[in-house]
């Protein structure tokens, strides 16, 4: 059995205009794994991520978590999940351990229990320190892990983030990565959502490529990256037609002075570069990026 | 109603009030008794502290009632709590109960200085106490009813529009209609009373308080009202609040 999955899975938004959110999508999330989806600000992604958890119908199509319908079986699905939603805040008079401690006994946890897990989570994000200091006075990012602390102390199987790492430095960014990579080694089941590529090329298992309420690309970031023909990238800072490469290529992209080449071949890549070095210019090689990717898959699609 | 509901209701409570009071106890305290403001103005212009110390705490608790249910879930949705707990096997019944509930324990520190005051001047006895918050609850479930209606229509509303229209609300619940003064004020428009939960209460708890004359069939007919009131508002929330989005 799954852990998650949806089967052409549609929304249609109808307010003052009509809006295809979700054009048949159909994921799985396996047990135990980290699962992603990535897509760019309106791709879908929170719109998948609110039916999946409960809090908004669908228009068409089906979805379970852990094999419960999550129309007809949405109590038993609340047992099983946890969720941050994207920009979700705090009361500011509450203290991080208020909050992972009501929220545990939500759960339906005995006081003690719920004491017992709210203490755990408020160490695994590095909060326990700051336990009784009022939300009001922590920081952007100890406020956003003081949410994310009182989803791990509901002890939920599947723990669903919309953009968890949404305006958190580098910093705390990282120390939510390996809070969520000790989750998944612990036995959960985690949903992420972000349009940061290098949060869901470092943290996820595999992930999900999401545009315009498509679903464009499913696999591990490896396989992901296989994807386009491409596999280098060269950087080159001034005239890329002294290089012998035209400007006007399709694999090629401008910002300001720079150039991106992207290439098949790596001795191409080293060619290119040499040559750029030997004319004075600032040259680099590495191979593509799952942006590089993204960028191809879901620019193509806009197209 | 099975026990997870009834005592998520008191987490929920819990939750939306201890840490307030714990943070702002005399604060809180001191805004629980602003509903004694009127009374200060009343004997100034020889009202009565009788009929004042009644409308004090039927306004503590029906506009705590209606502000909490307008403004709190508001809050909440701003902040996205209300996501987080729809996702959560919390029944709706219980958020909006706990949700309603905490602002009557923030509260609890005024209304029992009134009662006090009440019993101290002998407005109320012990029994009319007893009646008087048989009836302050019925008030209070009604406009938290009415709140969580009007939360649940004004889906889109800014929390500024909201904030203003439960203050408007408030207003016209607790200020207007006969809550601070005796309806006889009123004379041949007296009748007015009735209409809103809140004189209705009043009246009722001045009836009990041998303040009010009232034959033994208008004081069922204020009963009935109260009654139905409360339970065409609770009927009207549970029909038409959406727990999960469309």
């Amino acid at each position: 059995m799954e852990a998650v999955e949806s089967v052409n899975l549609l929304k249609v938004y109808r307010n003052k205009e009509t809006v295809e959110a979700l054009k048949g999508v159909t994921i799985s999330i396996r047990k135990g794994e980290l699962f992603t989806l990535l897509g760019p600000n309106g791709a879908g992604k929170t719109t998948f991520l609110r039916i999946i958890s409960t809090q908004l119908l669908p228009t068409k199509g089906e979805a379970y978590v852990l094999g419960y319908d999550v129309l007809a079986q949405a109590n038993y699905v609340r047992k099983h999940i946890a969720v941050v939603p994207q920009d979700a805040a705090t009361y500011g008079n509450f203290t991080p351990w208020e909050y992972s401690y009501y929220f545990a006994m939500l759960r339906g946890m005995p006081r003690q229990q719920a004491k017992g897990y709210a203490e755990k989570a408020l160490k695994a994000v590095e909060l326990w320190n700051l336990r009784n200091r009022t939300c009001a006075t922590l920081s952007g990012g100890e406020k956003k892990r003081t949410i994310i602390a009182s989803a791990l102390a509901s002890d939920a199987d599947i723990l669903m983030l919309d953009e968890p790492t949404s305006g958190l430095d580098a910093l705390a960014r990282r120390s939510v990565w390996a809070v969520l990579r000790e989750m998944v080694e612990q036995g959960k089941t985690i949903l992420l959502t972000t349009h940061i590529m290098e949060e869901a090329e470092m943290v996820s298992d595999r992930l999900a490529i999401i545009s315009k309420g498509k679903l464009i690309a499913e696999g591990t970031p490896e396989q992901i990256k296989r994807l386009t023909k491409d596999k280098f990238r060269v950087v080159v800072e001034g005239s890329l037609s002294s290089l012998g490469v035209p400007e006007d290529s399709n694999r090629v992209t401008k910002f300001g002075s720079k150039w991106i080449v992207y290439l098949e071949d790596e001795d191409e890549a080293l060619e290119i570069v040499r040559t750029a070095l030997k004319k004075g210019l600032k040259a680099e090689t590495a191979p593509i990026t799952l942006e590089d990717v993204f960028v191809k898959l879901v620019g193509g699609e806009a197209e | 109603m099975n026990a997870k509901i009834v005592r998520d209701v008191l987490i929920i409570a819990m939750m939306r009030s201890i840490p307030d009071l714990k943070r702002q106890p005399l604060l809180l305290t001191l805004l629980g008794l602003i509903s004694a403001l009127p009374l200060f103005f009343m004997m100034m212009f020889g009202g009565q502290l009788s009929n004042g110390l009644i409308g004090a705490m039927v306004a503590t608790t029906g506009f705590i009632g209606l502000m909490a249910a307008i403004q709190d879930i508001a809050g909440d949705r701003y902040l996205k709590i209300r996501e987080i707990i729809v996702a959560m096997p919390v029944h709706p019944i219980s958020y909006a109960m706990g949700i309603a509930f905490a602002p009557l324990i923030i509260s609890s520190p005024g209304l029992v200085i009134f009662a006090a005051l009440a019993m101290w001047l002998g407005v109320l006895t012990f029994s009319s106490l007893l009646w008087s918050i048989v009836i302050l609850i019925l008030c209070w479930a009604t406009l938290s009813s009415l709140g969580f209606l009007i939360s649940t229509y004004l889906q889109r509303a800014s929390i500024y529009t909201l904030n203003t229209l439960s203050n408007l609300l408030g207003i016209a619940l607790v200020f207007l209609p006969p809550v601070y003064y005796p309806e006889e004020m009123l004379s041949s428009f007296s009748w007015i009373a009735l209409l809103f939960p809140t004189s209705n209460a009043a009246g009722l708890i001045r009836i009990y308080a041998g303040l009010l004359d009232a034959a033994a069939v208008m004081i069922l007919v204020r009963w009935s009202i109260l009654v139905t009131t409360m339970i065409a508002c609770t009927i009207a929330i549970l029909a038409k609040a959406k727990w999960r989005e469309t």
